[in-house]
């Protein structure tokens, strides 16, 4: 079999073995050093796929559906108007919080600290950084929320672990506390959108939000 | 065997997930395939093929409303594409680039993909399922592979010859 039907075979399914593919791989060290790499990519795809991916935007309706769109669009305002009466927004950020908190249980159960670069995906794409760097930040992921990439990072305190979303963007008019599915939780007002502490029992919060309030830098040119 | 499809919500929502790439798009589809396996339960006849089954059921729903509805699925910002493309290997950065490198597949190399891996199809059973060849199903499925590797900044592969490509 040539390098081509090889390699057709691994891209199809790296872990397929069988006499003839075997026997290549031996004899080609080109052909060994692709099944080991599409291995690792395997490897490294369903480690990715065991988690949902991070919402994408919602699907656009065609043209043929435009009208019923339209009219779906003048309904969807008025719930809207109807929901901005019902709920403040400062409620319904925090109740957003939680939520997101809440779809990434293992963010709390991270003991590693998390290096410089992971730390640096998790702000860029927020267009913030922190003047720290702690070893105690066990948890940095840029989180997709409310229309915008947010830093989402886990730091342990005394009182155990702590929720930190910086909200570039979402602005509060006044520091918010709110106490929701077993949470607690304030958001407070920054320079650039808020940021939201939550966590979970009653350790207090004060410290790590005026640390944060101190340590975050909000760079001009936000994505 | 109501508590047998509950069971398999969560992976089922999964799957609906990497496909729509839509939370509230895939638990629409996941609620409408657990009615349309209610409905249809006596044709199941072996529970151990549960999964499986569900798992088609609600690849097709997926099918079904992209269809119906005509949906054209709004491609990721230009600025996730060079987030994703700007990193590197050995990290857990890494499976950030890969997941969103996956959202990126077009779903004709998304799909045999998550039945591969997520659903544990064969080739064959992939093949039936999308009615295509085996020959399509390993093409797109390296193709999908390949297109992974270069997403994440790995050299491809030289593309499969013309010949390989079945239709």
């Amino acid at each position: 079999m040539s390098c081509e039907q090889i390699r057709l075979q691994i891209g199809a399914d790296p872990a397929e073995s069988n006499a003839s593919l075997e026997e290549h791989v031996r004899e080609c060290a080109a052909c060994r050093q692709f099944r080991e790499e599409m291995r690792t990519l395997d490897a490294n795809i369903r480690r990715a796929l065991e988690q949902p991916p991070q919402p994408a935007r919602t699907p656009r309706v065609a043209s043929v559906w435009r009208p019923w769109a339209l009219a779906a669009s003048v309904l969807l305002a008025m719930l809207a108007v109807l929901s901005l009466w019902l709920l403040r927004p400062s409620e319904t950020l925090a109740q957003d919080v939680v939520a997101h908190v809440r779809e990434e249980p293992e963010s709390w159960l991270m003991r590693q600290h998390v290096d410089a670069r992971s730390m640096d995906e998790a702000l860029r794409g927020a267009g913030v950084k922190l003047d720290i760097t702690s070893d105690r930040i066990t948890y940095a992921q840029s989180c997709w929320f409310r229309d915008h990439y947010v830093p989402h990072l886990v730091v342990q305190t005394a009182q155990g672990p702590a929720t930190v979303l910086i909200l570039r963007n979402l602005q509060v008019k006044g520091r918010e506390t709110f106490h929701e599915s077993g949470m607690n939780g304030v958001i407070v007002p920054a320079p650039e959108g808020s940021i939201a502490v939550l966590t979970r029992g009653g350790a207090s919060m004060d410290t790590l939000v005026a640390q944060m309030q101190q340590d975050v830098r909000w760079l001009p040119d936000a994505p | 065997m109501t508590q047998l499809f509950e069971s398999m919500r969560p992976d089922l929502l999964r799957f609906a997930h990497w496909l729509a790439r839509d939370r509230q798009l895939a638990e629409d589809i996941v609620q409408e395939s657990l009615l349309r396996a209610w409905r249809s339960r006596d044709t199941l006849k072996d529970r151990g093929a549960a999964r499986a089954w569900l798992l088609t059921i609600v690849r097709r729903e997926h099918a079904r409303l992209y269809e119906r509805k005509r949906l054209e699925l709004v491609s990721l910002d230009e600025a996730l594409d060079t987030q994703a493309a700007e990193t590197g290997s050995g990290t857990d950065g890494d499976l950030f680039t890969l997941r969103h490198a996956i959202m990126r597949l077009p779903i004709e190399y998304r799909e045999p993909l998550l039945l591969q891996i997520l659903a544990g199809f064969s080739t064959e059973e992939i093949a039936r399922e999308l009615a295509l060849s085996s020959t399509a199903v390993l093409t797109r499925l390296f193709r999908a592979r390949n297109k992974l590797r270069t997403l994440c900044g790995m050299t491809p592969a030289p593309d499969v010859p013309a010949s390989e490509v079945a239709p």
